[in-house]
């Protein structure tokens, strides 16, 4: 049994500690707003913060995560977040399957630089991808997230 | 896209939701296809006045869906059209997923197969559902008209309102549905009956894509994140190479694992069912398996092959399937003057969908119910019934929204559905199957690689006299589509389209298919043919205006003297890229192409770093004329995501195949473009009068000419064979 802080709750799982966070998430706790794409620190699609630094929900095994986990489903309390805001905004979603990854990553780059310039938001956004092309107007979404923040 | 589809409006209202036929079955779980979609509900007292519509005594406009969604938007524009003409409030519509194969909703452009592919929906259902709208309109106005013994005609509508202009009174829809004594006969309109541009009120203005809110919160369900109670996970170990069947299986080790539940053969792989996911996937990894070794796809092999294509353009066995002529290309090119000659190729390409494929299936004595995202009602149905020898009524549907489909998730027959399905049948309980990225790579559907010879014949004064097209590749249709096959053969629009170049006026003009032999699994990728074709035949015309002496726009403009609307386009966009400018850094390349009736005129600017022989490409303009834009703000995304995934493919994509097995295995080898090799973007639309065409393609297949022609522009020197890798640019170079 591993206990895991989850969205500021405390959660216990019955998961091999060996098993990527991802599935548990996913597939024991029905947070299934993280998106499993590559399994293999490629994409980006299951991007989630352990004490708010992004990381790769598909190469944390479950019993190595100390801090609190926080999810697409508990960045906002009612899905209000600026980025989510902007996102809506600059109507940003195509398929839409790599979206709570690209959010929670810009989450994360805003904390830590609430000013991004754009090649900094490009840096830091290319370590997730988007089949659908959704790049430019991801960078607008961030950058008015920036400025509305 | 004729107006023959109005006999498919259901002519008689109805108390009750037309959709009842679906309550057949088994299970009802939670989870729906798109967030936010209602489902039918037998019992209602809605006014129906046609398939395609109800009313319900709230105010609730429910409008039927009949595509599927995939990130293009058409979940949001097929049904705000048939607002417009019912001037329905577009806050009081819910949008409903059709879940199964009823051919009244048909897509008229493929035979009422319900398909959503080649950018055909909102072209499809347009008149379909403008017309549908309309009578609804008619209905509610004619029962208002009765219910206040007045003349239909003397009445209007504003959204969700039927007004009588004479005394200010109002009736909404839901208050008239409510009506005791709505009349029972359903006008017929015709296209007559519609409303002109000029009265939109939704169609052409920004409303918001309805799917943005829950996919910017994670809330969207794709078929991945279905769960169903009591369901188990299985993960399948396929057959290296296509063809190979299991000979023995040493499941001893999987299943010592604590919570597997089961092993299932397949026909082409051996299933691990267990409780967890990650049990299935650990005890597939410990599944050994001994494969048969005669699959004929033991000799694919991606270089040698193409090696063939390349004989087979050159010197056709048979005589090539014609594509399309005009006058004699083959006399014109044999007494012409200046002869030009040309051979482009082009790799397998991979879709790359963000979602890998998945599939829940519930298989029980009584029937199945499955979740699935594909690209058609029919041939998932069709798949099922196949699979399980039952019949359709038996079978209950749930058309997830999908993480990217770009064709991928259109085949005949659906083996992740099959696979869920098998898996569900042997053990008994609901099974979500989950592929891998990389078995969604190595066991993909690709496009096809191709060699395309392009010949032309000019006259002294540069004038194009004769143009051919030839195309050595194989029928994508007839694997990815064996039915359809044997009504089209043998042309094929999938492998073909593009080469047509309709849009130039060619005064002798061949496009022919030499139809080789298929050398992997191959499918629609995005823009089909025309991802390939336009490529040859882009930078071939570049290739013509330097041996002419022209500027490569000036060269266009003469063939498009018959086609004002694609002249207007490449003036638009030579405008926003200041074209004619001297290369300096970078240099521009321009392409038109486009997808079907819609017409793209695009410019890339392009670089190449002379030390990693890397090619980028800063910024790309676009002109687009689809017709009518129905939704703006999302006809620049589609346009933009065709326009990046063409880049990615011009740039990377590229599957190899040795000994019948794909070698890219994830995305550290199969690269797609990332956020910082993105150009800027720029689109312009010129909205002309001509019907909506279709947006989802358009984009893509300008893209890897453009970057050929600046290359070009930049270096003098010519690449043609896509994607333009390193190694290639640095041969092209040397
Ligand atoms: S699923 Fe974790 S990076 Fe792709
Ligand atoms: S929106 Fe489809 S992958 Fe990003």
């Amino acid at each position: 049994m591993t206990t895991l802080r989850i969205n500021g709750e405390a959660v216990a799982v019955a998961a091999d500690p060996a098993t990527p966070l991802l599935w548990v998430l996913r597939e024991h706790l029905g947070l299934t707003g993280t998106k499993f794409g590559c399994g293999a620190g490629l994409c980006g699609a299951c991007t989630v913060h352990v004490d708010g630094e992004a990381v790769f929900s598909c190469l944390t095994a479950v019993g190595d995560v100390e801090g609190d986990v926080t999810t697409i489903e508990g960045l906002s309390r009612d899905g209000d977040h600026p980025l989510q805001r902007a996102w809506i905004a600059e109507e940003v979603p195509q398929c839409g399957y790599c979206q709570s990854g690209q959010i929670m990553r810009a989450a994360a780059l805003l904390a830590a630089n609430p000013n991004p310039r754009r090649d900094e938001i490009a840096a830091e956004m290319s370590q997730n991808l988007c089949r659908c092309g959704t790049y430019n107007r991801i960078f607008k979404a961030v950058a008015r997230a920036a400025k509305e923040a | 896209m004729s107006d023959a589809a109005v006999t498919s409006l259901d002519m008689k209202p109805s108390r009750r939701a037309v959709l009842a036929g679906t309550g057949a079955l088994v299970l009802t779980v939670g989870a729906t296809g798109l967030a936010g979609i209602a489902r039918s509900d037998p019992a209602t007292n809605d006014v129906a006045p046609n398939i395609w519509v109800r009313i319900s005594v709230d105010g609730t406009v429910t409008v039927v869906f009949p595509a599927t969604e995939m990130g293009q938007g058409s979940s949001t524009s097929l049904p705000l059209i048939l607002a417009e003409e019912m001037d329905a409030d577009w806050d009081r519509v819910r949008v409903e997923q059709l879940d199964r194969d009823d051919r009244a909703y048909g897509n008229p452009i493929f035979g009422n197969v319900l398909y959503t592919a080649g950018s055909t929906a909102v072209a499809a259902y347009f008149t379909p559902l403008r017309l549908a709208g309309a009578q609804a309109r008619q209905v509610l106005i004619r029962a208002a008209a009765k219910r206040w013994g007045v003349a239909p005609d003397s009445l209007k509508t504003e959204p969700g309102v039927v007004i009588n202009p004479a005394n200010g009174k109002r009736l909404g829809y839901g208050e008239i549905a409510a009506l005791p004594d709505v009349p029972t006969d359903v006008p017929e309109v015709t296209e007559a009956d519609l409303k002109p541009r000029s009265a939109y009120r939704l169609i052409g203005k920004d409303i918001p894509r309805r799917d943005a809110p829950a996919k910017s919160r994670g809330t969207e369900t794709y078929v991945i994140d279905v769960r169903v109670p009591n369901m188990a996970y299985a993960s399948v170990l396929r057959a290296p190479v296509e063809g190979e069947t299991p000979q023995s299986i040493d499941e001893a080790a999987a299943r010592a694992i604590s919570g597997v539940l089961d092993v299932v053969r397949l026909p082409d792989g051996v299933a691990v069912v267990a409780e967890r996911l990650e049990t299935a996937f650990a005890a597939r990894d410990a599944l050994s398996v001994t494969w048969s070794e005669r699959a004929p796809a033991r000799k694919f092999d991606n270089e040698a092959d193409l090696e063939a294509y390349a004989q087979a353009v050159a010197r056709p066995q048979d005589k090539p399937a014609e594509w399309r002529a005009e006058g004699d290309a083959e006399n014109a090119l044999a007494n012409g003057g200046r002869v030009i000659e040309a051979e482009y190729r082009s790799d397998y390409a991979y879709h790359a969908q963000l979602e890998p494929m998945a599939a829940v299936a519930s298989v029980t004595d009584q029937g199945a119910e499955v979740w699935a995202g594909t690209q058609t009602q029919s041939w998932t149905t069709r798949t099922i019934t196949d699979v399980l020898g039952i019949p359709a009524d038996k079978v209950r549907v749930h058309m997830m929204t999908m993480g990217g489909g770009f064709g991928r998730r259109t085949a005949l027959m659906q083996e992740y559905v099959r696979d869920a399905l098998l898996s569900s049948r042997a053990v008994g309980r609901p099974v979500k199957v989950v592929w891998t990225r990389e078995d969604d790579l190595r066991h993909g559907w690709f496009r096809p690689a191709s060699v395309q010879l392009m010949s032309a014949a000019m006259t002294n004064d540069g004038t194009l006299e004769a143009w051919r097209h030839r195309v050595a590749t194989p029928s994508v249709i007839k694997y990815f589509n064996p039915l359809r096959w044997s009504q089209v053969a043998p042309k094929d629009i999938v492998s073909m389209r593009g080469s047509e170049s309709k849009h130039y006026k060619i005064p002798h003009f061949l496009a022919e298919h030499v139809i080789t032999e298929r050398r992997a699994r191959i499918i629609p990728w995005r823009g089909i043919g025309a991802a390939y074709t336009s490529f040859a035949a882009e930078a071939f015309m570049d290739e013509l205006a330097s041996a002419a002496g022209e500027d490569p726009i000036a060269f266009r403009l003469k063939l498009l003297a018959d086609n004002p609307r694609g002249a207007r386009l490449l003036e638009r966009v030579s405008e926003m890229a200041g074209w004619g400018r001297k290369p300096s850094e970078t240099a521009l390349g321009v392409a038109f192409a486009g997808y079907g009736n819609t017409m793209a005129a695009g410019i890339a600017e392009v670089a190449v770093d002379r030390e990693t022989s890397q090619i980028r490409v800063p910024r790309f303009w676009a002109a687009i004329d689809g017709g009518l834009v129905i939704a703006p703000r999302n006809a620049e995304a589609q346009i933009e995501g065709g326009i990046v995934f063409g880049l990615s493919s011009t740039l990377k994509e590229r599957v190899t195949i040795r000994d019948g097995e794909v070698e890219q295995s994830n995305f550290h080898d199969y690269e797609i473009l990332r956020a910082d090799e993105v150009p800027e973007i720029e689109i312009a639309f010129e909205v002309s009068d001509a019907p909506p065409s279709g947006m989802g393609e358009a984009g893509t297949p300008m893209v890897a000419a453009a970057v050929a022609n600046g290359f070009h522009a930049l270096t003098g020197r010519r690449l043609r064979h896509m994607p333009f890798t390193p190694e290639r640019v640095l041969a092209a170079l040397a």
